[in-house]
């Protein structure tokens, strides 16, 4: 096997939606048998790259070769993009969580029918096996997918897409952001499987804005700005902090941990909360603290926070705010009583898609601009335009609709929305899933600064090097029970994960 | 930040259907076949005053649809209001009296949609088609399924007939319920609420909107306006005919959804309801005095409504790009 073998490579691909060039001459080539990664922010055109060599939409110009034979972007289609040997992943979940995995494998190929269109299970099962066995999946045919992990269903997904290539495996596998949905520990999982397809020969086209996995796992990456393409380097020959210089264009400067700041009176007391996982759990929260909940799935990371917004009710337990007991059993409650929430799942929970991003950032204090019968717009907008300043939210007006900011940029209006309450509590789940670099920085920024105030937050995250980052502390759950608190010089993501795994009790 | 600049193609998409509706009304006025029937001043009158009660109707359903939910017995409650209220009417009952026996049928008739759909659980399709069928028994019923005539006021009847500076008094009925409905929509918190709720249910709850609250009272307002669609159209026949309250349900409803195409593109609104009542109602008095036969009307009803909802479904997911 020639270890250098070009297997794909895009040429001087352009594409303008309307007065933006969203890709302007972007090339790139993909060896044989390695991980190519496409990485960049929110608008630096890599989700459109990949959906024109999908033939998903026609380019303006550029060419792509596959294995030799050359066609024009302009002329793309999806039937021929699969004929060329092109298999795809995409971001959104394309699997069937309810049907077994035999009937997901099936479905991606065709059923084998015997009399009266009678589908052949067994066959279909025994098949079945043999691609879970060649991609190395841990699951059985028969299981429903939903009770599969995460990272697991993302593998079936891929084999589905793979399944039909031949052994030899002279295909291209494109992952469009396969981890966005994905909690960290079931990253490594999917990040070790696609290291070792590459391994077996399989080339592997890898888009996403995360630089950790492009260190974990991409032989090569291509950076994305703008629609351009700033360099194409080999990850193991640089550091982090040049990659994210290279793919801002500027020096990130990366948020000081403030420990040692001092700290003010307590503002949340929780005594014995109980619920779901969550068992007689004690917490105390003081004015400018940021209380890191770290922990695996099920922990009972999220449903904590859930719990202090009245949104799961408490079976046990009383949560005292600024020493006075409220009762939180519904979100009102918790919001007059100072809580503010930042849901995990942006797009399920927390965003109005089609309402304009003025509404998006007014809903929480609405009866704020009801005065005499009439809804105060012009001052609505007045504060919106505001909020676009002080929250660093970039929008082409406060009408346009929310779904037309990027990941960043909404959940910057989400915080917003928030924020603007001077709420006394901040619970943030996920604060900066699907937000790249650059706005993840500013998130950082804008908690730290709503906590310099006087408030105090709590964040869940599955990203444990975020936690160490942001927080003074950090509390780590492990099936319910709080098993350590690290502060000071024992926080870092290496020994919360460690705690949250159980290898070693702290 | 240039907040009025808009592109061309947002003026086009939001009054295209209002261009269709005036092109036409002088399409008929124009057309050798018709003008002379369209144009006249009882033509005008009475296409006014019959499509002002379902006009109604028709804001009553917009008000759940703008949480995504469907009141299928919109008709119904108009259909019983308009029976009782006659009924009360005809045994002497005073004026006021009746106008508030309307209404209040319809609230409570609204409230018991709003408790099986919000409190039971049980989806607002579901729940409003079975109450609508048994409201239906209700009229048959009371009415053995003939009209009720018979002793209405005649000041009752004529405020349905007569006109105010040459314009039928029902529409400045119409025109009432329309800005109150609009003001609720667009200018209170609660209409905030509305849309907010209509767009993610979820996000609406952790915003700490009253769900519950808000969805169940779209069904008492729904029954309330329906209510007084009854009481109108008692005063617009000078009778209550137990068939009539099915007649308005599907066009109501399929104005409701037009709404999305037109005024303000993508959201159910007050005055794009209106410009497709009375878009359909022009269309099918234009036809109809051409001396087309009766089906034609259906056709034309059914393709406008598949046609304007999918050009609506088409701007939405442009817009998504």
């Amino acid at each position: 096997m020639n270890g250098v073998s070009t297997v794909l490579s895009a040429e001087r691909v352009c594409k303008a939606f309307g007065a933006t060039q969203a890709l302007d001459g972007v090339s790139f080539e993909l060896k044989k048998g390695s991980v190519h990664a496409l990485l960049g922010g929110n608008g630096s055109g890599k989700s459109t790259l990949i959906k024109l060599i999908a033939g998903v939409e026609p380019a303006d110009r550029g060419e792509i070769e596959i294995r030799g034979k050359r066609h024009d972007l302009r002329s793309m289609t999806p039937a021929l993009a699969r004929e060329s040997g092109l298999h795809f992943v995409h971001q959104q979940r394309s699997t069937f969580p309810e049907l077994t995995v035999a009937e997901n494998l099936a479905i991606g190929r065709g059923f084998d029918t015997g009399f009266g269109a009678r589908i052949e299970w067994r066959q279909a099962r025994r098949r079945a096996a043999a691609v879970l066995e060649r991609f190395q999946i841990d699951a059985h045919p028969d299981q429903v997918l939903e009770e599969l992990g995460p990272a697991t269903q993302t593998m079936v997904a891929i084999a589905r897409a793979l399944q039909d290539q031949d052994a030899d495996a002279e295909g291209v596998l494109v992952l469009d952001e396969p981890t966005a949905s994905l909690p960290a520990p079931e990253v490594t999982l999917l990040l070790d499987a696609i290291r070792r397809y590459a391994d077996a020969g399989q080339s592997i086209v890898y888009v996403t804005h995360r630089l950790e996995e492009v260190f974990a796992v991409a032989d090569r990456a291509t950076l994305l700005r703008d629609g351009t393409v700033v360099d194409t380097v080999e990850p193991s020959s640089l550091d982090q902090e040049a990659l994210v210089e290279l793919m801002m264009g500027r020096t990130v400067a990366q948020i000081e941990r403030l420990r040692g700041r001092p700290q003010g009176r307590p503002i949340l007391a929780a005594r014995r909360l109980s619920v779901g996982p969550l068992a007689a759990l004690d917490l105390e929260i003081c004015e400018g603290e940021i209380v890191g909940v770290g922990g695996l799935i099920g922990s009972g990371r999220s449903t904590l926070l859930k719990a202090l917004f009245g949104v799961r009710p408490l079976e046990s337990g009383e949560v005292c705010i600024d020493g006075e007991q409220r009762r939180i059993d519904s979100p009102p409650a918790a919001m007059a009583a100072g809580f503010a929430y930042v849901p995990e799942d942006r797009q399920k929970d927390a965003a109005f898609a089609e309402l304009s991003v003025g509404e998006n950032l007014s809903l929480t204090v609405v009866p704020d601009y009801w005065h005499r019968g009439v809804l105060n717009r012009r001052r609505e907008r007045r504060d919106t335009l505001g909020l676009f300043d002080s929250f660093l939210i970039t929008a082409e007006s406060e009408e346009a609709e929310l779904r037309s900011l990027s990941g960043g940029n909404q959940q910057k209006v989400v915080l917003a929305r928030w924020l603007r309450r001077e709420p006394r509590i901040i619970l943030l789940d996920e604060p900066t899933q699907g937000v790249d670099v650059g706005a993840r920085a500013e998130i950082y920024e804008l908690v730290h600064r709503a906590v310099a105030a006087g408030a105090a937050a709590l964040v869940a995250s599955s990203d444990f090097e975020e936690l160490a980052r942001l927080c003074d502390r950090v509390i780590v759950l492990r099936k319910g029970v709080l098993v350590a608190e690290l502060r000071g010089e024992d926080l870092d993501a290496e020994r919360i994960a460690r705690v949250a795994n159980a290898e070693v009790v702290a | 930040m240039s907040r009025r600049h808009r592109p061309l193609r947002h003026y086009l998409e939001a009054y295209a259907f209002l261009g269709l509706l005036i092109a036409a009304t002088v399409f008929f006025s124009v057309w050798p076949e018709t003008s002379e029937t369209f144009t006249s001043a009882a033509n005008l009158r009475s296409l006014i005053s019959s499509n002002s009660v379902i006009a109604i109707v028709a804001l009553a359903a917009l008000v759940p649809l703008v949480c995504y939910e469907f009141d299928l017995s919109v008709g119904a409650i108009a259909g019983l209001s308009s029976v009782f209220v006659a009924t009360a009417l005809a045994g002497g009952t005073s004026v006021p009296l009746a106008l508030g026996l309307g209404v209040g049928l319809g609230v409570f008739v609204g409230a018991v949609n709003a408790l099986l759909i919000t409190r039971v659980g049980v989806n607002a399709v579901i729940a409003t088609l079975g109450m609508s069928i048994i409201l239906a028994g209700v009229v048959n019923q009371k009415t053995s399924g003939l009209s009720v005539t018979g002793n209405i006021p005649l000041s009752f009847s004529e405020f349905g007939s007569s006109n105010w500076f040459g314009i039928p008094k029902i529409a400045y009925v119409l025109a009432v319920v329309a800005i109150a409905v609009y003001y609720l929509l667009g200018h209170t918190p609660y209409g905030r609420y509305l849309y907010a709720f209509g767009s993610n249910r979820e996000a609406a709850r952790l915003v700490g909107i009253r769900t519950k609250l808000t969805l169940g009272l779209t069904f008492v307002i729904s029954g309330a306006l329906c209510g007084a669609a009854g009481v109108l159209q008692v005063a617009r026949a000078g009778s209550a005919d137990p068939k009539v309250g099915e007649t308005f349900t599907l066009p109501a409803l399929a104005a409701a959804f037009l709404s999305a195409a037109a005024i303000k593109p993508g959201r159910y609104n007050v005055a794009g309801t209106l410009v497709a009542i009375f878009f359909l109602a022009v269309l099918n008095n234009g036809l109809n005095l051409a001396g087309s036969p009766e089906y034609v009307s259906n056709y034309v009803n059914g393709a406008a409504l598949i046609v304007g909802v999918g050009l609506a479904v088409r701007l939405g997911r442009r817009q998504e790009v």
